[in-house]
């Protein structure tokens, strides 16, 4: 009894303040996402409208569409961060000349505020004077211009989002890396098991609880990205890289539409909540063992 | 807090549930199967509020059953 008196007093703190700066916004905005409010409109009071900006969302085109090309986004980017990490984190387990330096430089972009990893890509992408464009034309003849074209603004705000937070991947695989015992590699090398059977039936099961735990963070971060893509490309060119961060962006803040932006928050956070409540009962929730 | 909020009870769900566990699908089905009626089942003339009735039905079944 007393263990758990002092296990909630020591967990009072946490509790207190996620109550205050989740909970609460979570109820306001909830709240806000039922009523039709425009504070800059000619009347400015919050007017319930029952269910009427959810009616509205799930006919809005343009969230829609930024909705699918926010998937794409995610898809591509948390897969190619875990493969990219995953292989970083290997090469960092051996010894080569000058490994301390380059794991601290290769942890850099995480530090970045993502408004400023924004500015830099949009400097390195202008064309004219960015050194990507000129490097592309140089030596491939290709034509690099995010502001034109649709495909290369979305895969370059993807490689921008690979570059930032691929060291976040890299980080915690090595740590699980680092924590695996020695004794299940050595059998299998006793037994005769090749590098590619050691790491399908070893290594992959071994580290799943830290690959899950990194998806789970990078699929909730990149379903929430905003300001890097603000920064890069404003959405554009067109809707091609309107991710539903930016579309709530462009729908509360340059329109004050606060009551229909809170209902699409509150979609995307149900969306965020499904996508990885799905993945944890794919991948780890214990299984019924009798039938009901 | 009740026995059943905390014990795992077997049901018709795949997976091992708790009585929170089973709640939060059912609000996760009611808020599914609202927007889909919003999107495709309002336009033909049937109310949300049958949609309501109908999730609240499932989430009483899925909380006692699940």
């Amino acid at each position: 009894m007393h263990s758990k008196t002092l296990g909630w007093a020591l967990l009072a703190p946490t509790l207190i303040l996620l109550f205050f700066f989740g909970v609460v916004p979570f109820i306001y905005v909830l709240f806000v996402s039922f009523h039709q409010w425009n504070p800059f409109a000619v009347n400015p009071d919050m007017i319930f409208n029952w269910a009427e900006n959810y009616r509205r969302v799930v006919f809005d085109a343009q969230f829609l569409a930024s909705l699918g090309v926010t998937i794409a986004f995610v898809f591509f980017a948390v897969v190619s961060e875990l493969i990219i990490g995953y292989a970083l984190a290997q090469a960092f387990m051996r010894d080569f000349p000058g490994k301390a330096f380059f794991r601290t430089i290769h942890t850099l972009p995480l530090i970045m505020a993502p408004i400023i990893v924004g500015s830099i890509w949009k400097l390195m992408t202008t064309p004219s004077i960015g050194i990507l464009p000129n490097i592309l034309d140089d030596w491939f003849g290709y034509n690099l211009n995010i502001g034109q074209s649709a495909l290369q603004a979305f895969t370059v705000t993807v490689i921008m989002d690979i570059w930032h937070w691929t060291p976040l991947v890299t980080l915690s695989l090595i740590a699980a890396l680092v924590s695996l015992p020695p004794d299940p590699f050595e059998q299998a090398q006793i037994d005769g098991a090749n590098k590619r059977q050691i790491f399908w039936h070893i290594t992959l099961p071994m580290i799943r609880p830290a690959i899950i735990a990194t998806v789970f963070i990078r699929l909730m971060d990149a379903l929430r990205t905003v300001d890097e893509v603000l920064m890069l490309t404003g959405g554009g060119p067109g809707s091609a890289t309107r991710y539903v961060g930016v579309h709530i962006f462009k729908e509360v803040f340059p329109r004050t539409n606060y009551g229909y932006g809170s209902a699409i928050s509150v979609v995307v956070l149900y969306l965020t909540i499904v996508a990885c409540w799905l993945l944890y009962v794919s991948l780890i929730a214990p299984r019924n063992t009798r039938k009901g | 807090m009740s026995e059943d909020t905390k014990t795992p009870k077997p049901g018709f769900l795949p997976i091992e549930t708790n009585w929170f566990d089973r709640l939060f699908i059912s609000v996760v089905i009611w808020v599914a199967l609202s927007l889909f009626w919003f999107r495709f089942i309002e336009p033909l003339g049937l109310s949300i509020w049958i949609c309501c009735a109908i999730s609240a039905v499932l989430a009483a079944y899925i909380i006692r059953r699940g």
